[in-house]
């Protein structure tokens, strides 16, 4: 073991030195302890932190519509419309599912590509070979039944089913500019599930079409098995209605462009001329959604 | 040295007992006021147990309450003889007329009051004439392309108890991070999206602090928590990055006008530390690459049909960028403490 000396002392230098004199420092002054028990007496002795406090939840079942959209989209965006069913068995602790159906919508760089993407060649395998209607770019064939464009290739997410556990760790009283009072709960879940995807199907295998053909840039219904989990806020507007936002985290890879991008060379980072799994890549992907919840079943209160 | 010199500094500055007036001062000798604070003689230290409180009264008593000032109540705190309040003392006996007589109370209670009661009595956490300083880091939540999170500061100046004045600063430079999934796009569609990186942002900022409470935690703890809402002006230092021509085009960094929105939320640990996290959009005309590159002779930068040219390096016009920041940070307020001037 070391010695501490002062010629140990003065052969350090710079921040362990610094680190070791203000850690001498804050001891010579540390207070002492004040580690008693707050012994109460009185009418407040032994009463718990909230008293009557509405247990909008302990053994009741939420139903809440969501509508719900993802954040930082590459290609396409996604709608959910769905909602929330959940079981709370006391009133910090649930469990439940969320799902719901989505819609989506080209993203402004989807557009782009469809409008101004050279088809030849280089791009033969990754973008598809026709132009919508009015592009820019010089294609041989125009959007339309048989006819994939790049927007025809993306992924989309088409479905979403989750079951999770709700903790309902935070409860407070919102005042909003002294007119506005509404009981107000932070709540985290977790859980896992599944996300349907439509995704570029496997092409360039044997038995699989050409990458570079027009029947390639099919889309191929799949399910992604993920986790979840997040965070939200819940407003009570009375014993029964509540309004909630909530952010989610839906973490899996996919293959979002359809690209052959990966499979071949150092690090199977270069296109090998096939679409399949080697091609997906992981996304954070993150939705924020809007509810209504409603409560069923009578509410209970607290000593 | 220099790091130990900071650490001195900021060990002596934690050393300082400092205390900030939550109230406008009254005049001195108005009994109700300064009898109910200093009913348990002296300053109180809101962070300490109850049973402190009152040791620390009975070992120093302020000069103006003597001994029976510890056994005062609010209101009649105000002198050292009367400061007891219960041995007969009182109203009635400092002066007789203003002594309530029961005939009187029928008339009085017609009276009409002017009730004041604040939703949130003694809230925890006063910001009148205190500094908070919120050093955070930032994430990008709106960029796809280019993400640029980096350390920030916020520095304001409570005017009020809910307005405040101050300064917001962020530092970029270095830790922008250009996507893989752009270069995927263009190595796949031979379409290249315009980048821009950042350097840093600095602004003058309001803040308004509308909404404050407590919650609950787990049923067994309480926090403070409050909401606020700011905006401002300043300038962002930013470039593109060049994609469509790297050969030839490179960019310097150039300050922007930038406008800033935000919302924040604040969740108290003690009274001078609090847990922050925010969302702010920053607004500023980003100008982009040019998508086309000039077909004249490389390497000639005074032609104007070179691809040398810095005058064609840049789109006509500029795009309004709006930055969604999430920070997440440390509020520290100073003075560290405060004192309340007013009676619960």
């Amino acid at each position: 073991m070391r010695k501490l000396t002062a010629a140990t002392l003065l052969s350090w230098s710079g921040a362990p030195m610094a680190l070791f004199v203000a850690a001498g420092v804050l001891a010579a002054t540390e207070q002492p302890a004040r580690a008693q028990e707050i012994v109460l007496t009185g009418p407040l002795k032994g009463a718990p932190p909230v008293k009557k406090l509405r247990l909008y939840r302990q053994g009741r079942f939420e139903i809440a519509p969501m509508v719900a959209f993802t954040l930082l989209d590459e290609y396409e965006h996604s709608y959910f419309f769905g909602g929330r069913a959940t079981y709370y068995f006391t009133d910090w602790i649930g469990i439940g599912i969320w799902g719901g159906y989505a819609v989506n919508t080209n993203t402004d760089l989807t557009s782009q590509i469809d409008n101004i993407a050279p088809r030849d060649t280089l791009t033969a395998s990754n973008v598809a070979p026709c132009a919508p209607q009015g592009a820019t770019t010089a294609a041989s064939c125009t959007q339309g039944s048989g006819n994939p464009s790049f927007s025809d290739q993306t992924a989309k997410l088409t479905w979403a089913v989750f079951a999770q556990v709700t903790a309902v760790p935070f409860r407070g009283k919102l005042a909003l500019f002294q007119a506005l009072f509404v009981d107000t709960e932070a709540y985290l879940f977790a859980g896992a599930g599944a996300v349907g995807v439509d995704e570029r199907a496997n092409c360039g295998d044997a038995g699989e079409p050409v990458c570079t053909d027009k029947t390639s840039f099919q889309l191929s219904s799949q399910a992604k098995f993920a986790p979840t989990f997040g965070l939200g806020l819940t407003f009570f507007l009375n014993d029964t209605v509540n309004l909630g936002v909530e952010y989610r985290a839906l973490p899996f890879s996919w293959n979002r462009g359809g690209f052959d991008s990966r499979g071949l060379g150092p690090g199977d980072n270069f296109p090998d001329g096939k679409v399949n799994g080697d091609d997906e890549t992981f996304k954070f992907n993150q939705v924020i959604g809007i509810s209504v919840g409603f409560m069923l079943g009578g509410r209970h209160i607290s000593e | 040295m220099k790091q130990a010199q900071w650490l001195l500094f900021a060990a002596a500055l934690a050393l300082v007992p400092s205390t900030a007036f939550a109230q406008k001062k009254k005049p001195t000798g108005g009994g109700a006021a300064s009898g109910g604070a200093a009913a348990g003689g002296g300053e109180i230290d809101l962070d300490q147990p109850q049973g402190q409180q009152g040791q620390q009264g009975q070992q120093q008593p302020p000069p103006d309450q003597g001994q029976a000032g510890t056994g005062g109540t609010a209101g009649t705190g105000g002198t050292g003889a009367a400061g007891g309040g219960g041995e007969g003392g009182g109203i009635c006996e400092i002066d007789p007329s203003a002594c309530p007589k029961m005939e009187n109370i029928a008339e009085m209670a017609k009276k009409k009051y002017k009730q004041e009661i604040y939703a949130v009595e003694q809230i925890y956490v006063l910001r009148y004439h205190r500094v908070e300083l919120t050093p955070y880091w930032g994430f990008t939540l709106n960029d796809q392309f280019v993400s640029h999170p980096g350390p920030g500061l916020n520095a304001n100046f409570y005017i009020t108890n809910v307005f405040a004045i101050g300064l917001n600063g962020n530092f970029y430079d270095g830790l922008n991070s250009d996507s893989d999934f752009n270069f995927q796009t263009r190595r796949a569609t031979r379409v290249a999206v315009p980048l821009n990186e950042y350097q840093w942002s600095a602004a003058l900022n309001f803040t308004y602090v509308p909404v404050y409470g407590k919650f609950a935690g787990f049923g067994s703890f309480i926090f403070s928590y409050d909401l606020y809402a700011t905006g401002g002006v300043g300038a962002i230092s930013t470039r593109p990055i060049p994609v469509i021509d790297p050969d030839n085009r490179k960019f310097d960094f150039d300050p922007k006008v930038c406008f800033n929105l935000g919302i924040g939320l604040r969740i108290f640990v003690t009274r001078w530390l609090a847990i922050t996290g925010e969302i702010r959009d920053y607004i500023y005309p980003e100008k982009l690459e040019n998508l086309s590159i000039a077909t004249g002779p490389i390497g000639q930068p005074n032609d104007p049909t070179s691809p040398s040219n810095p005058n064609t390096w840049l789109q006509d016009g500029v795009d309004i960028t709006n930055n969604f920041q999430a920070n997440v940070g440390l509020s520290i307020f100073l003075p560290f403490s405060f004192e309340y001037r007013l009676p619960k």
